[in-house]
Order: C-alpha cells, then structure tokens, then sequence
C-alpha cells in the first residue's frame, strides 16, 4: 500500500515537471483571437504574413468565443503583455480604451504615412476623441443566405436583391411544407429586430424602441404559420443556426456575412451539399433596397506589449490591402474594400457564382448593430432581456416594447 | 518563599502557554500561509473596490465613491421617492436578491428532506443499497455542462418531462425554460436532483453513528417508529443538519453555472441571480467596483444566514 | 394459549404489513433511481447515435444501431489524452494538499486553545461566502506577478487552500470527543502525534467526504482553468469538453461521448472511495 502511494507520488511528480516545462520563445508575435483553431480566415492571414515577414511567427491565443470577454477582460486587467488583441465588439474596445490598455495609433500612422481612406469612414468607430486605437479588419454585414435546391424543388423563383418584408414573409410561407421551414431565425435579438438600424435614422441605443414591434410582429406571424422553427424549441435544444441551415430543410436565413465562408468551409468538407445563395436582406417601403446593419472586427495593440513595432507592422498589414486579400480569400469580408479585395471576395474558392450574389456584396447602407456608447453594454443587457420575453410569448409585443422604452429611460438618465 | 513558588509556577505556566500557542500555530500555518495569500487578500481588495469607481486596468484611475457604488444598485434615490415595492420589481439588485432567496428557500429544505429519506430508506437492510446509493451519488460527480444541455432538453415543449406529466394527467406543454412561472422551478429540480445525493451519503453515515442502545431504550418505552424517528434519529441528525444547511445555503446563494446553462437569467430577468447579475457587471459592463458591492451585498446576507446557524448550534451544543 | 394464537395472529398481520411497506419501498426507490438516471441515459444513449437521430420525436431511448464509432472519432478531433493528464496532475495535487493541510488546519481550529482563534476561523468562514468572481481579478493580478499565469500552479494553489476543507474537517473534528486527545495527552504523545495517531484515524470518513468533494470539484471546475490556463498543451477536460461544444454546436452526438468519457475517472473515485465513506464513519461512532 505505501510502496503504491510511493510510485503514485512518484510519478505525479514527473507528470508534473513534464506539464510546467515553458515552451521556448522567438521572434514571435502572440495575438489573442476567439476560436482561432476553426476559424478559416485566421489560418490564412497567418499563412501570408508570415510569408511576406521571414522569421515572424505569429501565435494566436485562442479562447472560446463565449467566454471571449471574461477572459480577455481579467487577461488584460491582470497586465497581461500579449502583443495583439482582436476586438469582438466596439463595445469591449470603449471599455478597454477607458482602462488604458490599448496602445494609441496616430503617431503610428503618422510615421509610417499609412492610408486611412480605404476604409471609407468605418474606422472611426475605433476612434475616441480623435485618436485612432484599432483597425477594423472586418466588416460584416447581414445578407439573405438560400438553398437554391429548396427553392427549384418547389418551383418557386429564388429571393431578389429588391424584396421588401411582406414580399419575404410571403415567400417564407409559400416555401413552407412537410418538413421544411421557409425561413429560420436565430434566437438573437440582431436577427430579429436589428432591421430596424438599416434606415439610417434608428439606432439601438435612442431609447425609443417603438419601431420594433413591425419586426416582432413579422416574426410572430411567421412562427404561428410555421414558417420557422419556435424560438423556445431553438433555446431548449441550443440549436446552433449554421446546423439548422446545413441541415437542408431550410430555404432562408438571414445571417450575418461571416456564414458565406462557414457555408464555404461546411460544402468543402462534405458537411453538406446543396446549392446555395445570397442576396440582400429584404427592406422595408420606404428604405433603399440594399441597406443592411453589421459589426466590425479590429485588432489593437496591447499598451503593455513589448513588441509594439511589429504589432504596427502586423495590424497595419491585416487591415489594409494584403491583408484584406488574404481575408476575403476564404469568403469573409475584409473592412478595406478596394477593386482588387472586391474581385478576391468574388472569386473566392466556393462563392455563389450568380450574378445576384455578387450584386449583394456591395450593400448600399451598412447600420452599425450597436453603436458604441457610454451605456451600450447595459442597454444591450436590457434589451436582451425584454427581448426573450417577447419571444417566448411571456410578453406581448407592446408589454415588451414599453418595458424597453422605460428601462432604456431609466439608464440613459 | 511561596509567592516566589508562585511566581515561577506563573512564569512557567506563560511559558508552557506560549508553547502550545505555538504548536498551535504551526498546525494552522500550512494552510494559513495559502489561503491568505491566494485567497483572503483578494477578498479584503474586492471589499475596498466596493468603495471605488474601476473599470480594470492602472491602479491609478481608480476614483474613490464611498457608498456611491451601493446607493446605484440599490437605486435609493428612485426607492426612497417609489417606495420599498419598486426595488423588488424593477431594480436589477431587488429583482436578483427576491429569486436567489425564493431559489434558496426552496432549495435547501427540499434538498435537505429528500437526502434525509433516502439515507433512511437505504439505511435499512436494503438489498442492492450499495447500487441505489451510488445511482443516486452519481449525478454529484456529473459535469455541470454536459447534464445541463441534457436537462434543458427533456423539459422542452414536447420532451420526456412534460410527456411524463402529461400521462399523470396534469395539462402542461411549454418549454420550461421559457416560462417565467416555470423556469426558476427547472433549476430547483436539477439543484435538487444534483445535491440530494451528496447530502444523502452524508446523513448515511450520520445516521450510522447513532447509537443503536437509543432505540432499544426508545422501544422498551413503547415508543413507535415514528415517534423514534421524532425523538431519537432526527435529535442525533442535528449535527449533521447543521453542517449540510450551512454548506447548502452557501451553495445556493452562489448558484452560477446552473443558471447560465439552463436559463442565462430568463426569460426577461425570471431567473436573474445575484451572481450572474455580479458576472454581468463585471465582465460586460466591466464596472468592477459595481460587482464588488453586490458581492458585499451577498456576503453579508449569507454572513447572517451562517451567525444565525452557529448561534443554533451553539445553543444546542449547550443543551 | 390464546394469548399465544393472538400474538401469533398479529405477527402473521404485521410481517404482511411489512412486506408490502417494503415492496412499496422498492417501487419508490426504483423509480427515484429512474429518475435519476434518466439524463445519463440520454447521454449514453445519444452518443450512440448518430447526430441527426439525438432530436428526434418521439425519444428513442435506445439506439437503432450502436454508433461505436463515435468514442474512436472524438480521440482524433481532440487532445483528449492532454487533457486528462492535466486535469489528473491538477485534482490529484489538489486534492492531496488540500487534505493534508487542512486536517492540520482543522485540528489546532477544534482541539487547541490560542489566541485568534475564533477570528481567523470567521475568516474563513467569510470567505467561503464571497463569489470567486468578485475576487478573481485581483487573485489574477497577483497569479500573475508571481509568474503562475498559465501554468498548471496556478490552479493547484487556487484549488488548495480553499476555506472550505477547513471547515468541513473542524466540523467533524469537532465531534470527536475531547477526552480522547486528554488521555493520549497524559499519555506522553505530542499534538502532532495526537493528530497523526489518533485524529487522523479516527477521521477516514471524514477524509474521504473531503477527498471526494476536492476531486470532483477540481475535475469539473470550469472557470479557473478558463482562466488561468491559455495554451493547449495546458487545457483541461472541463475547458475541452467547453471548447468542443462550440466548436462542434450541433454534433451533439460527440459532444455527448466526449461527456461520457469526461465522468468515468469521476466516477472512478467515487466508486473506489465509497466504502471508505461509510465503513469509516460506521466504526468511528462519529456523529458529525
């Protein structure tokens, strides 16, 4: 027994020596990314930047996307000096401008005499009171994704880049049979309502949530006719949007451009094998065809990092051109559009070949999903919130959307 | 000459005093040493951010706010104009301390009456007590993660739950998860189902340490099972009781992963705990002196929960 | 005579009476057992399954065919062997230092008379109190100034001194009659010899409960390893199993296989310790 205990302790302890040893260090670049192991376009930024930079390399650090915030939050709280950060929402990138962790950008800029216009006008959104923190490398805005197979099976002609809501739900419905839902909706609150941000005029955080009810309504209407799957049914089985889509009893979803190169990546490797599209999402009367919401993407530098210079070098690059060719080679839009980005996302290797797909690359208007804010993260919490009442029927449309208005109030003093 | 005897026996008796004061402290140490360091300093700093303004970052730009950070969870200000109604129905704090208290009373005897019955029935001359007791030991060891996603799909609308209630005849058919009426009752049955079999393995070997001549006694004074049950076994339990309510409400009180899996705090604020509201603050909202004051908040709830119960068992103790 | 045939009568009614009071309490415990079991059911049964059978109505508790094949396919999709490993350094580590020292702990807290006593045991009574998410941001501050970031340390020394060994050990020390530790004392043993002779002894139970608890709190344990661990090699099964989920949200059938495979060293311990648990409290005559 003691000699079992013995042998035990002993090779605990070898175990142990063998899992502390500290992986050796070179001129190496750590970046902090979510999900970069899956994550297509991370691999080949990776891949060209450390072609074109001899002797770099870069290491991403990857955290689950879910716990992405917590964790980079304590990281950098606790002085963490990796070299990169990606920024997930504009939001985390307001709070951590505010705790001082992001390396200022314009005396970088200035030096290397680098070309902001590229990103006509996005990258102010990471810009706090005239100085630049991060770059946007990505620019994702919400498309119409179909499933071409679905639609010729039913003999029913494919979505347009000019529909307007009701010409949609009443496409949804007709698509509708044994079996196969006309269209699907995340349980996301974006998904749902966001709509409402494409106008130019609306935003999220205005306090004033009226407007809304036309979309839950058009939701409502659409799930009582069994167009969709129910939003509890969705909750309870944590059911993910890309399975419910690959699956192929689905003829629409909209979703934000990120899926072209899921759905790329999901055709690849034989996760499924229909025949897809994408159009622009469907606008309300009075609202141009072509006018979506979306989300940026940036990375900034860490202000405790100790290779800054070359974390410039690596974030210029990744925002602008290079980089963005790189990027828009897996199907994922880059935040720099020019001619030669543009015909790369086209052309990428599994892009819908159709003529209205690649129409639908160029949007008119892009709202941004949630404008940063002092209060963003608290409104987001409110109207998240009030948004699961509604949908689970625990509210009605006015009781949910009142409770938004007053909430929201309260908040914004 | 025999107050100088005194004296020294005094003398001595300091000496042998400070001794043992410091065989004592060596016996604390080990344990001491870690535990102030990794944790008790954290938790005397969360207490002094209670009292500061930080979003992380430079020590430098925390901003001192006294009770700045208590009077906005608390929301006096609105309260003091609306009354007391207003906090437990609209305010974030009011909202997550009315569930988490709702979720706690529920919980603890529940859980507690079920670990007693098991212990009791598999503390007969059971055949197979062996396999019931592990059976229902198991889901104790089961991670949270993976037994969550598992329960949150057989209570949905149409799943092995509410197809099991619906043959005993009561008429339900919603996604329990997403009721509001229903939602905080899903996580008090997994919590239940998850701790009953923990505590029930504790009153086994309570119950086990009771000294069969009291029930020989209690026999010969014609006492029946039940009144045994009154008299001598729950008495002997007392101890034991003490300790599980003790750790339960502690548990309860810090009820997260449960909750994030199940519910993420809905539908609408439903199912909002102090914790998960404390986890919001900090980690979306970054407002970290915020977070330590509704953990102060907690703390002392729970601080008077446990004084409550030591007082108890003191009392007892004394009996 | 008859007071005899009386007696005899209400024995015959009585052993009927307890035979079907017994008979109900099978049924009653069978059915809790069920109950119990179900989720795990579904679990096994669904990671046998292929992924687009695991949803389907009505429930199918057993599989068509048994997809065995998925237990091979998860070893290839993740480290799991890594995984293991460190979650096996990190419990074991823990769990030894945790019962070591606080059984010590425990001891001088319920059998020795000093100064401050009471004090620090509110200490770590308080502690126990407040969410680790309200400290864990300066606890990461100084993880991190001690060089602990991302290493299997840091969790060791976070999982080690928890207040809560502390208190469970006094609290079954406590139970054990002072008289006991007088008597060794006259005797001639020192406190350590009391504490390693007779306390120790006395306490497999209460070791074991301790033991348990460490080890199935530290295996499971999601938040700290999310946060102090950061590459891969340095992963443990909680954050794999995390980071499988979403990396394959909808392969539930994996996922559960993955989870199946997650709870058997568990289960290992516990089954292992089990009879500890209950022999050693049954000839303590501990009441606590």
């Amino acid at each position: 027994m003691k000699k079992a205990l013995a042998l035990i302790l002993a090779v605990l302890m070898l175990l142990t020596a063998a899992s502390f040893a500290v992986a050796e260090e070179g001129q190496t670049l750590t970046v902090v990314a979510w999900d970069a192991e899956t994550t297509p376009y991370l691999k080949a930024e990776k891949e060209a930047f450390e072609a074109t930079h001899p002797g770099v390399t870069i290491e991403y650090i990857d955290v689950a996307s879910q716990d992405y915030a917590t964790k980079t939050g304590t990281m950098l709280g606790g002085g963490d000096t990796s070299d990169v950060f990606m920024v997930k929402e504009i939001t985390d990138m307001l709070n951590w401008q505010a705790a001082g962790y992001e390396e200022p950008l314009n005396s970088y800029i200035e030096a290397s005499g680098y070309d902001l216009s590229g990103f006509a006008g996005i990258e102010s959104n990471y810009a706090v009171d005239g100085e630049q923190y991060a770059l946007p490398f990505r620019s994702d805005f919400w498309v119409l994704f179909y499933n071409k197979d679905l639609f010729d099976a039913a003999g029913v002609e494919y979505p347009t880049n000019d529909m307007t809501w009701e010409q949609y739900a009443e496409l949804a419905k007709k698509m509708t049979s044994d079996g196969v839902y006309g269209t699907h909706y995340h349980t996301w609150l974006s998904a749902v309502v966001n709509w409402d941000v494409c106008d130019g005029v609306n935003t999220l955080i205005d306090g004033n949530y009226d407007d809304l009810a036309y979309f839950y309504e058009l939701y409502q209407d659409l799930e009582d006719a069994g167009a969709c799957q129910s939003y509890n049914d969705l909750k309870a089985a944590g059911l993910h949007y890309s399975a419910a889509f690959e699956n192929g009893n689905v003829a629409m979803l909209p979703m934000g451009y990120w899926f072209v190169s899921t759905m790329i990546g999901a055709i690849k490797d034989g996760t499924c094998s229909f025949n897809w599209g994408i159009v622009s999402v469907p606008h309300k009367e009075d609202v141009a065809a072509g006018s979506s919401f979306g989300n940026l993407t940036g990375a900034m530098i860490n202000a405790k990092s100790e290779h800054k210079d070359l974390a410039w070098e690596y974030i210029s690059w990744l925002a602008g051109e290079e980089g963005s060719i790189a990027t828009a080679t897996t199907g994922t839009r880059p935040a720099w559009v020019s001619e030669a980005v543009a015909s790369t996302m086209a052309s990428a290797d599994g892009f819908p070949t159709d003529d209205a797909s690649k129409a639908a690359l160029v949007p008119v208007y892009v709202g941004i999903e949630i404008p940063a804010s002092e209060h963003s993260s608290e409104i987001s919490t409110v109207l998240n919130e009030e948004h699961s009442l509604i949908m689970t029927r625990e509210y009605s449309i006015e009781e949910g959307i009142a409770e938004m208005n007053e909430r929201v109030a309260e908040i914004l003093g | 000459m025999a107050q100088t005897d005194n004296r020294l026996l005094k003398r001595r008796k300091t000496r042998y005093e400070r001794k043992k004061e410091l065989v004592a402290y060596s016996f604390i140490a080990p344990n001491f040493i870690g535990f102030a360091v990794f944790t008790l300093l954290p938790v005397l700093f969360s207490i002094f951010l209670s009292f500061v303004k930080w979003k992380g970052g430079a020590f430098s730009t925390m901003e001192w706010v006294g009770l700045g950070n208590y009077a906005e969870i608390f929301k006096t200000a609105k309260v003091a104009e609306k009354g007391l109604g207003y906090l437990f129905t609209k305010v974030d704090l009011g909202i997550a301390l009315k569930n988490t208290l709702f979720y706690t009373l529920i919980t603890v005897p529940l859980t507690l009456i079920c670990a007693v019955a098991l212990a009791l029935a598999l503390n007969r001359a059971v055949k197979g007590a062996v396999g019931f007791r592990t059976v229902f030991f198991f889901p104790y060891v089961a991670s949270m993660v993976a037994i969550c996603v598992c329960w949150r799909f057989m209570m949905m609308k149409d799943g092995p739950i509410n197809q099991l209630i619906m043959a005993v005849g009561i008429n339900y058919n919603k996604s329990w998860t997403a009721d509001s009426a229903m939602a905080i009752w899903s996580i008090i049955l997994v919590s239940v189902w998850r701790n009953m079999g923990y505590y029930m393995v504790i009153y086994l070997a309570a119950l086990q340490g009771v000294p069969q001549d009291l029930y020989e006694a209690a026999t010969m004074d014609g006492a029946n099972k039940w009144q045994q049950f009154c008299h001598v076994t729950l008495p002997q339990l007392s101890p034991t009781t003490f300790f599980a309510s003790t750790m339960l409400i502690i548990s309860c009180f810090k009820i997260y992963d449960v909750v994030k899996i199940m519910t993420e705090g809905g539908p609408g604020r439903a199912t909002k705990m102090l914790v998960t509201y404390i986890y919001d603050e900090a980690f979306s909202n970054f407002n970290y002196g915020i977070a330590s004051a509704i953990a102060m908040v907690l703390l002392v709830i729970v601080l008077i929960f446990t004084l409550i119960q030591f007082s108890m068992e003191d009392k007892y103790a004394n009996n | 005579m008859t007071q005899l045939a009386l007696n005899k009568n209400a024995g015959v009614r009585r052993s009927t009476l307890s035979v079907v009071l017994k008979a109900l309490l099978y049924v009653v415990l069978i059915a809790l057992a069920l109950f119990t079991l179900i989720p795990f059911v579904w679990m096994i049964s669904a990671s046998l399954k292929l992924d687009r059978e695991v949803f389907s109505y009505p429930i199918r508790w057993i599989p068509e065919t048994f997809h065995w094949e998925n237990y091979s396919l998860i070893w290839s999709k993740v480290p799991l062997i890594t995984y293991f490993k460190n979650t096996a350094t990190i419990a074991l580590l823990v769990t030894f230092i945790q019962t070591l020292t606080s059984s010590f702990a425990a001891y001088a807290f319920a059998k020795l008379r000093f100064r401050g006593r009471n004090t620090l045991f509110i200490c770590y009574v308080a502690t126990i109190a407040v969410p680790w998410q309200t400290y864990m941001l300066p606890q990461f501050i100084l993880m991190r100034s001690m060089g602990l970031y991302d290493t299997l340390w840091a969790i060791v020394v976070l999982q080690s001194f928890s207040a809560f060994g502390v208190f469970l050990m006094r609290q079954f020390y406590q139970g054990i009659p002072t008289e006991l530790c007088e008597a060794a004392r006259i005797d001639g043993l020192s406190e350590y010899g009391i504490w390693a002779r007779i306390m120790l002894p006395l306490s497999k139970a209460a070791i074991a409960t301790l033991v348990i608890f460490t080890f199935v709190g530290t295996w499971n344990d999601y938040m700290g390893p999310m946060i102090y661990l950061t590459r891969d090699v340095n992963k443990t099964i909680q954050v794999g199993l995390q980071r499988f989920i979403q990396e394959n949200s909808s392969d539930y059938h994996l996922i559960m296989a993955v989870s199946v495979c997650s709870l058997l060293p568990v289960s290992v311990v516990f089954l292992a310790l089990q009879k500890y648990f209950i022999q050693g409290i049954a000839t303590t005559g501990l009441k606590g």
